[in-house]
């Protein structure tokens, strides 16, 4: 079942369009990558999918109703991002108890697990808070909460590596335990493909692609080795990216469209025959051109 | 065993082949319940449902079988059907693999069982 639907959804700010005529569906209790490049417009998508924006075209259903102004979707969506806002007059520990009476599922016990294994200080304030120990602050929260539809935008900002191997720990365990929607916005997306269901893949506010993340894997592979010997293999316009290397070789990253049979042929010949990973290939898929930072200078 | 995120394997992929060395082992004996997709993805910090897929694969092998609302299951079999499996399709793509490099080589088959012969041995006298 769709969670959240968006169906030819558009937002411009002034003469910029930042999504663009976008479809697409977030299924229920899975967990959803939104990767893309910055200014994509995947913090777009998800403040509109939120609720604090409202479309400029297009409808945007969450749980089945419109998402902007409406109390029953607050109340079971959280979204967050480092612009989160609490008051000022509130210790982390006071917001914490607030969480409780605002979010009906909310858990205080892993709350608390969490904000003492992270070592954060129950009497500060929010805004005394560095950019790592804010980002990890707010995971908390959005872990906590055990909202039906949870939105992480960007969520590891500032965490260092540990930090946030173990965030996508948590949010595995916490997940596994208490299933639901969850969707993630990240660049980062080496770190956390194996915790990903599904990965939706956007570029210049348009869907790229929306597959599983294992689909995603096999989707294209790198195939390397003489360019008189690879080009019967190949269909031009499957070609991803293209790179030349020295003594006539080209390595390529085309769509895995091969039968078992042309990759033991392809084998036989010499040419190498590797496999592209997530993050390599969504760079590719998103790319403005076949070509890289070399054709610059 | 730790998943190797540079194979060429997909991850799920090696989870059925771990599944399968459980059984080999006999740490998890015909009759018995195998693990949940949930445990998997908890011991390998994955999403569950690679999880599932590694078990699905099982599954179609005749290696699992699934009790409705109980999980999967060892099958009597499942032993002679994981070796049979093993013998038929990674042995023989290994062999595939070491015959074209004895090809590249310009090794003649003499040559090449006599050096199986050799390797096999080696490892008797141990």
């Amino acid at each position: 079942m769709g969670i959240v639907i968006c169906d030819n959804v558009s937002k411009s700010f002034k003469k910029n369009r930042a999504i663009k005529n976008l479809s697409c569906t977030f299924q229920e209790n899975r967990i959803t990558g939104l990767i893309g490049r910055n200014g994509a417009g995947k913090t777009t998508l998800l403040k509109t999918i939120a609720g604090r924006w409202r479309p400029n075209e297009g409808v945007v259903k969450v749980f089945d109703e419109d998402p902007y102004d409406n109390l029953k979707v607050s109340a079971n969506m959280i979204c967050v991002n480092d612009e989160l806002v609490f008051s000022p007059e509130l210790t982390l520990d006071e917001i914490l108890k607030s969480g409780e009476m605002f979010y009906s599922n909310w858990d205080m016990e892993i709350a608390e697990g969490l904000f003492d294994y992270f070592e954060l200080n129950p009497n500060l304030y929010h805004d005394q808070l560095s950019k790592g120990k804010l980002s990890t602050f707010n995971m908390i929260v959005g872990l906590a909460s055990r909202c039906p539809l949870t939105i992480f935008d960007e969520p590891t900002t500032g965490m260092d590596y540990s930090v946030r191997q173990d965030f996508y720990r948590a949010l595995l365990k916490d997940y596994i335990n208490h299933p639901r929607t969850i969707i993630l916005s990240s660049h980062l997306l080496n770190e956390l493909e194996d915790i990903l269901e599904d990965i939706v893949l956007i570029d210049k506010g348009e869907i790229c692609l929306h597959e599983s993340m294992n689909d995603l894997k096999e989707y294209a592979i790198r195939i390397t080795g003489k360019r008189e010997d690879i080009e019967p293999f190949i269909v031009e316009e499957n070609i991803l990216h293209k790179k030349k290397l020295e003594f006539n070789l080209e390595s390529l990253v085309v769509k895995n469209e091969f039968s078992k049979e042309e990759i033991e042929q392809m084998k036989q010949r010499g040419i190498q025959i590797l496999n592209v990973d997530a993050a390599d290939l969504s760079m590719f898929l998103t790319g403005q051109s076949k070509g890289g930072i070399d054709d610059v200078f | 065993m730790v998943l190797n995120h540079d194979s060429v394997k997909p991850i799920y992929v090696q989870i059925a082949e771990w599944l399968e060395t459980e059984i080999l082992n006999e740490h998890i004996s015909p009759g018995e319940k195998m693990y949940s997709q949930y445990q998997l993805a908890d011991m390998f910090n994955i999403n569950p449902a690679t999880a599932a897929k590694g078990l699905n694969i099982l599954a179609n092998n005749n290696i699992l079988y699934k009790k409705r609302g109980l999980g999967m299951f060892v099958k009597e079999a499942a032993k002679e059907m994981i070796l049979l499996k093993r013998k038929n399709e990674n042995l023989k793509q290994m062999v595939r693999d070491l015959v074209q490099e004895a090809n590249y080589l310009g090794v003649s088959n003499d040559e090449l069982y006599q050096l199986i012969n050799d390797i096999r041995n080696e490892g008797q006298g141990e």
